[in-house]
């Protein structure tokens, strides 16, 4: 699915009326199945990007398009990751999963059997009827995975998803999700701090300005696909890193 | 001189006053003197005996608490306390559940219930009753009780009339033809609905009669308790105690003018101006002239209905009703003998206990009372 | 109590290593649950004993038992029990469902609790035995004045405890709802309510008590039947045993109450007392 932004602008207003312009004006345009990782400078609207492709939030001005049809409301090809794992206490891990299934009324048979799938490609086996009390971080985010990919989404959202883990876990579970992104033909647009995860996951990585937020690079990634954590120790990994380091020291 | 001593010399300055006005209290007994209800007039026999020094010569320093009738029972009985006002059944029940408690002295010579009618109703008698719509503020307490004997004095029982309850709302209700009788205390709802009528605002009721349990049954009434254990150790308290209380009902009866004005203290809400003030100090200054002269108990209850006469030209019914209510109150009080119960008014009591099921079986209701404390009592 | 005994059994014999109590704990529960009973009959049979008060202000274990076991025979316990129950459960249910969908409605429109507070913390701050009378006058002498005594009683925590709960629901997970296109009842039945599920049983169990409270309150000030009516016509009587037969009914039925909600709190919240396996 296209996702295309045009003219996008998020201004906030401040408790006494003053106007904090927070994003753009921003366009840019993600062709189908591409993998964006957006990095930036904390603040620089980035998370508000993420809430109006989601539909969560309505632009100040401009408009934002999945496949030429502008954004209005949440959309279910689109799936969103938050920056915590945002799980239900209450719910076993299973049933975690099958939360958009469930609450798209499907029946509790099909998608108790599709979560069960999806299981062992998350690294979640044995773990199906825990509650999210009894996880990991790195356990409870795999978790969180599973929710947006059960709706087998056409857009895939991921806001700084990674962002609480150690580095251990993080690069593990960031392979992980370069699996399962590439077998389920998604568009991803992936907020991150992390440049060598932006690299290694994505086609393209956008480099914001401070706020409001601009997009003042396009780096294209042109490293072959499918790729290995064995990438990350190529000489052309590192220039592509190198090359976004200083596009973000500019910013 | 440091702020320290200041304050300590400053203290003691002030609190000198305090410490002599204790020194003086300290050679009376405090005691507490339970009642139930709420203050009202028809306490002023207490207050009487209080304000005008009775209690005070008998050597009590006396405080008054209102409280459940219950709750006065168990006090007295534990002994926390000794002295207090409750009726004649509650001893017999009291006493029934293992409670001590000893009736002293007789308050209302006369039990204070009566069934009210409207005076152009057909009923003339206790019989007349059968068959009618009857209301009474609930089964419980001396209306029930009261009822219950004025029936069987006359072979009736519950079953031959249509019982209803009120709550107590009789003048409302009697007003409205809600019943064709009621039971009432004598010295309240009778008053109030006779006011009513007086005033045209009581419907098709001119006026009303009342057919008062007293006149069928002698039945024992409100009076003094107190608890085996005191009559034991401290007889000499116990009759001083109510020798005081007998003064102060005394002064009431006598000159009821004071009695108002005195419980002005006591009592909120009693209806009060500076004429009524006026008039009934000029009264209670007459009646002391008047007892001086030492008229027998006749000519001060005619003195006492000569006085109301006076006032009513002067005030309205409406502000002169707790006056009424007090003089009819007195009504009930006053005797040749103050204070004095029969067994057979003790029996009575028992036998409406017995008859309602309250007491399964009788008890010794001699050790339940004792005339030996009343003032001028001779077998 | 009752409960605790039961889970503790059944943890012994379905205990796995995922889910077990403590066991120091439960075996003090365990002695807790008769030891405690047994010090206050002692305690109390010893008083008695000592004869340190007279036994119309406390009568002994011996005479009230007597006094329990004849009013179960004529039959005269389950009666008031009954009626006592009745209001109880009505005002529970009757105070907990205004309290929660009142409560819902003021968490979700502010407006509404600018409107409406003055008049609920005047409610709450007048003390329910000063109104009761006017309450019995408005909506008479039957079971249904004293299930209004106590659904008043019983509205106050429940409203605040909803409104507490449902504010409390993670912003987070009302996103998550957004974005899965849930419906408002489904936002309602599948987040709001179970993230709320914890302070709601507070709530409850606070509720389930102070019902009893609100019942009895109703019942003194005029009634013909229930337990209250009776710890009063038993004093009015002078049956000191047959009001401590009536109080203790009282509190049986407050603490089975107690016990059936924290019964329901262990089923509902279970996953509260699974703890963290894996680092």
């Amino acid at each position: 699915m296209r996702v295309s932004v045009r003219d996008l602008q998020v201004t906030y207003r401040a408790p006494g009326g003053l106007a904090l312009p927070a994003l753009g004006p921003i366009s840019f345009e993600v062709e189908p199945e591409q993998f964006v990782a957006i990095v930036g400078p904390s603040g620089c609207g980035k998370s508000s990007l993420i809430r109006v492709l989601a539909g969560l939030q309505k632009p100040s001005s401009g408009s934002a398009y999945l496949n030429h049809q502008p954004i209005q409301e949440p959309s279910s090809a689109v799936g969103l990751m938050f920056q915590d794992s945002n799980l239900m206490p209450w719910r076993t891990v299973i049933d975690n999963i099958a939360l958009p299934l469930e609450l798209a009324g499907v029946s509790k048979m099909e998608r108790r059997a599709q979560a069960a799938d999806l299981i062992p490609q998350l690294g979640l086996e044995g773990f199906e009827e825990a509650y999210p009390g009894e996880l990991s971080g790195g356990m409870a985010q795999r978790v969180a995975l599973g929710r947006v990919l059960i709706q087998r989404p056409e857009v895939l959202l991921l806001d700084e998803p990674f962002g609480a883990l150690d580095a251990l876990t993080r690069e593990q579970i960031s392979l992980d999700l370069l699996q399962l992104w590439q077998q389920s033909g998604a568009t991803a647009i992936m907020v991150t701090h992390d440049i060598r995860e932006a690299v290694l996951l994505a086609d393209r990585v956008f480099v914001f300005s401070q706020r409001p937020g601009k997009l003042i690079a396009d780096v294209h990634i042109t490293l072959p696909r499918p790729r290995h954590s064995d990438d990350m120790f190529n000489e052309a990994f590192g220039d592509f890193v190198r090359q976004v380091r200083a596009a973000i020291d500019r910013a | 001189m440091s702020r320290f001593t200041k304050l300590l010399l400053l203290v003691t300055v002030f609190l000198l006053p305090f410490s002599i006005a204790t020194a003086q209290d300290d050679e009376l007994i405090d005691q507490t003197f339970l009642l139930t209800f709420i203050p009202n007039i028809q306490f002023s026999p207490t207050y009487a005996a209080i304000a005008n020094g009775h209690f005070a010569e008998a050597g009590f320093n006396v405080t008054i608490e209102h409280l459940d009738e219950p709750v006065v029972v168990d006090l007295i009985a534990s002994n926390q306390r000794q002295f207090g006002i409750v009726s004649g059944e509650q001893v017999i029940m009291a006493r029934f559940g293992g409670r001590p408690i000893v009736y002293l002295y007789e308050w209302f010579q006369q039990y204070p219930v009566g069934v009210v009618v409207p005076e152009n109703s057909d009923i003339e008698t206790v019989t007349d009753l059968a068959g009618r719509n009857i209301g009474i503020p609930g089964r419980f307490g001396a209306s029930y009780s009261g009822l219950t004997a004025l029936l069987a004095a006359n072979g009736l029982t519950e079953q031959d009339i249509d019982l209803e309850e009120i709550g107590f709302f009789a003048p409302d209700v009697v007003c409205v033809g809600g019943v064709e009788a009621s039971v009432v205390y004598l010295n309240n709802e009778p008053l109030q609905i006779a006011q009513r009528a007086e005033q045209g605002e009581c419907g098709d009721v001119t006026g009303v009669r009342v057919l008062p349990v007293a006149a069928e049954v002698d039945l024992v009434s409100n009076g003094l308790v107190t608890n085996e254990e005191t009559i034991a150790n401290q007889p000499e308290m116990v009759a001083a105690f109510v020798s005081a209380y007998h003064q102060g009902l005394q002064d009431v009866i006598n000159n009821p003018a004071a009695a108002y004005l005195l419980s002005l203290d006591y009592v909120d809400n009693l209806p009060i101006s500076d004429d009524l003030q006026a008039a009934l100090e000029a009264e209670a200054a007459a009646q002391e002239e008047f007892l001086a002269t030492n008229p027998d108990r006749e000519a001060i209850a005619e003195s006492r209905q000569t006085m109301y006469d006076r006032l009513h030209e002067q005030f309205s019914s409406e502000e002169l009703i707790q006056l009424q209510v007090l003089l009819k109150s007195i009504e009930l009080w006053d005797a040749e003998q103050l204070g004095v119960t029969d067994l057979a008014s003790w029996e009575a009591a028992q036998n409406v206990l017995l008859e309602m099921g309250f007491l399964n079986e009788p008890l010794d209701l001699e050790a339940a009372f004792t005339n030996e404390f009343v003032p001028g009592f001779e077998e | 109590m009752l409960a605790n005994v039961l889970s503790y059994t059944l943890n012994k014999f379905i205990s796995n290593e995922k889910y077990v109590l403590k066991p120091r704990r439960s075996v003090v529960r365990r002695y807790a649950l008769i030891a405690t009973p047994l010090t206050v009959l002692a305690v109390w049979h010893f008083i008695t004993l000592l004869e340190l008060f007279p036994v119309f202000i406390i009568p002994s274990p011996q005479a009230v038992g007597i006094k329990l076991i004849a009013v179960i025979q004529d039959g005269r316990l389950w009666l008031h029990m009954g009626v006592t129950l009745q209001e109880v459960l009505g005002g529970l249910f009757l105070g907990v469902s205004v309290g929660m969908i009142l409560g819902y409605l003021i968490a979700h429109i502010p407006v509404l609790e600018d409107l409406l507070s003055p008049i609920i913390v005047a409610f709450q701050a007048t003390p329910i035995l000063a109104y009761a009378p006017l309450l019995v006058i408005w909506f008479g002498t039957g079971i249904t004045g004293k299930m209004i005594t106590g659904a008043l009683v019983v509205f106050f925590p429940m409203l605040m405890n909803t409104i507490v709960g449902i504010r409390s629901v993670p912003e987070n997970l009302r996103d998550l709802m957004r974005v899965s296109r849930a419906s408002r009842w489904q936002l309602f039945a599948k987040l709001e309510l179970p993230a709320a599920m914890p302070v709601l049983l507070t709530g409850l169990k606070t509720s389930a008590t102070l019902a009893v409270i609100g019942a009895v309150v109703g019942e003194f000030v005029t009634a013909n039947a229930g337990l209250g009516y009776w710890v009063k016509v038993a004093r009015d009587s002078y049956d000191t045993p047959l009001v401590f037969v009536a109080v203790i009914s009282l509190t049986v039925i407050a603490l089975s109450l107690y016990g059936a909600v924290s019964l329901l709190e262990r089923r509902l919240l279970a996953w509260q007392r699974r703890h963290r396996l894996v680092d």
